[in-house]
């Protein structure tokens, strides 16, 4: 098993992990993507879906390790890929019938019916933004610029081939220093995402407004420091690659898998900072007239948002703690361009270099 | 300051942006020389369409409320510190009063209860300090 392997077989256990909690943890006014009004958090149809989801989750999860042990020792990086792929599909398909569930049920006893749906906006959110974590981006800098060192230190005593795998490439400065190219790409592309989640808007309780934005403000640090250690590990792993490229480390066998370390790692704590972040007490008022504004209306499945009248570009997600794209904003879908650019500009500095 | 809105309510939008400025300026959440977030910030906070916004904005920048600049933004031109309103206003401002009035008397509304919730409301605005004439006899 290969280093890569490695990490597509954690990424399965992950995000399996991570359905079975993260829709269950979300802000009492939103379950399972649909807008809940106060007092019906726990009606009974929400119960019901909740813990038939539990199940669901649970079983895809299983199901998936059952796939991966039966596959076990494989080499090739398709059958994670392939075990990874059917599993966000079975567990988007049990949000999306849990959803659906609820939605119908709502809609059927007018749960909105004749409430005050209001929107809130704090003011002083836009005059003291929460300051982005920038000490946090040190790690990362310091990864990199330790590649560079190591790199530029090593690269006269290169043999005139390279080898990865199977592979061999002649040692130029391009093949030598792809891996810190995949360093700077990853870092400035996540860097600049988390620069635009600390610019967009803060999902506030019409309840208790002042209360919701203090706990948006510690999750949204907890957030941007977990993404930046995540980011600092990624950048640890390919350095660890880089060692082994450039035979500083002579990784063979098990040891090979210690590349995937740092990656699982900060994946696994990014993930559980995120289910923690989706944690918020309930908010009630007592003599609240008003409450959150129904807008299922703009989300497709719970999951996809698109609202033209709305200019955000970014919006909290629904599943846990996170953002995603309002697709009815131009410049989203040239963000949602620029964000699947990652994983082709790396197959060009892949094919490029031939590392 | 906190900004209330009812996207799907009867009244126009912009229009509820100019009331609850003029709310926050009279009871001193918004006072003299504060700013507030730029029309496309407020639009991306509320979810609307940063037109409204910029309609409500410029609604109180007619009314003396508000001065737009292209540096420093939508700042709070006046408030109850700032002297007597401008000559005609008043005329304006009772003449929606008695609508207002109108409607709860038509509505059964007794004139002491009318009164109890006038009394209560502008209990809660900064009181007016400024050093000048009284309002009614501004000219």
């Amino acid at each position: 098993m290969s280093a890569a392997v490695l990490v597509g077989d954690v990424m399965v256990l992950l995000f399996g992990g991570f359905m079975c909690v993260g829709p269950l943890v979300t802000r009492p006014s939103l379950r399972f993507g649909v807008r809940v009004p106060p007092g019906y958090a726990e009606a009974p149809v929400i119960r019901r879906e909740r813990r038939a989801y539990q199940w669901r989750s649970i079983l895809v999860a299983i199901g998936a390790l059952a796939a991966l042990i039966a596959l076990g020792g494989h080499t090739s990086r398709w059958p994670s890929r392939v075990i990874l792929i059917t599993e966000v599909g079975a567990d988007l398909g049990c949000f999306w019938w849990a959803h659906h569930q609820i939605a119908k049920v709502k809609s059927a006893e007018g749960w909105f019916a004749g409430r005050r749906q209001t929107v809130v906006a704090d003011t002083s959110w836009r005059g003291e933004p929460e300051a982005f974590p920038a000490r946090w981006l040190l790690p990362a800098v310091a990864v990199i610029a330790a590649t560079v060192i190591v790199g530029v230190l090593r690269y006269p005593h290169l043999p005139a081939y390279l080898t990865r795998g199977d592979h061999r490439v002649a040692t130029s400065p391009a093949s030598a220093f792809a891996v810190v190219v995949g360093q700077l790409y990853a870092t400035g592309l996540w860097t600049g995402l988390l620069v635009l989640v600390y610019r967009s808007r803060p999902d506030l309780d019409t309840a208790d407004p002042a209360a919701s934005l203090r706990s948006y403000r510690k999750a949204l640090g907890a957030f941007g420091r977990a993404g930046l250690i995540l980011l600092a590990c990624v950048d640890a792993s390919v350095l660890l690659f880089a060692l082994h490229l450039w035979h500083v480390l002579h990784l063979s066998g098990g040891a090979n898998l210690l590349v995937a370390l740092p990656v699982a790692a900060g994946l696994a704590g990014f993930l559980v900072t995120v289910v923690g972040a989706g944690r918020a007490p309930a908010r009630t008022v007592a003599g609240a007239q008003a409450t959150d504004r129904d807008d299922d209306r703009y989300w497709k499945g719970g999951i996809v948002y698109a609202n033209l009248d709305d200019p955000a570009l970014l919006v909290g997600a629904r599943v846990a703690f996170g953002w995603t794209v309002n697709l009815g904003n131009p410049i989203a879908w040239l963000l949602v361009a620029g964000f699947l650019t990652l994983p082709a500009g790396l197959v060009i500095v892949k094919v490029a270099t031939g590392i | 300051m906190l900004l209330s809105i009812e996207p799907d309510g009867s009244v126009p939008i912009y229009q509820q942006i100019r009331d609850r400025i003029v709310e926050a300026i009279a009871t001193g959440e918004a006072p003299v020389s504060s700013g507030l977030p730029a029309t496309r910030q407020l639009a991306v906070d509320l979810g609307i369409n940063f037109h409204t916004v910029s309609k409500g904005y410029d609604l109180l920048r007619q009314e003396g409320l508000l001065r737009i600049g292209r540096k420093a933004g939508a700042v709070v031109q006046r408030d109850a510190t700032s002297g007597p309103p401008r000559p005609g206003w008043q005329e304006d401002w009772a003449s929606r009063l008695r609508t207002l009035l109108a409607e709860a008397a038509a509505q059964g509304l007794a004139a002491e209860e009318i009164i109890a919730h006038c009394q209560d409301i502008v209990t809660g605005f900064v009181p007016v300090t400024y050093d000048g004439p009284a309002v009614g006899e501004a000219s």
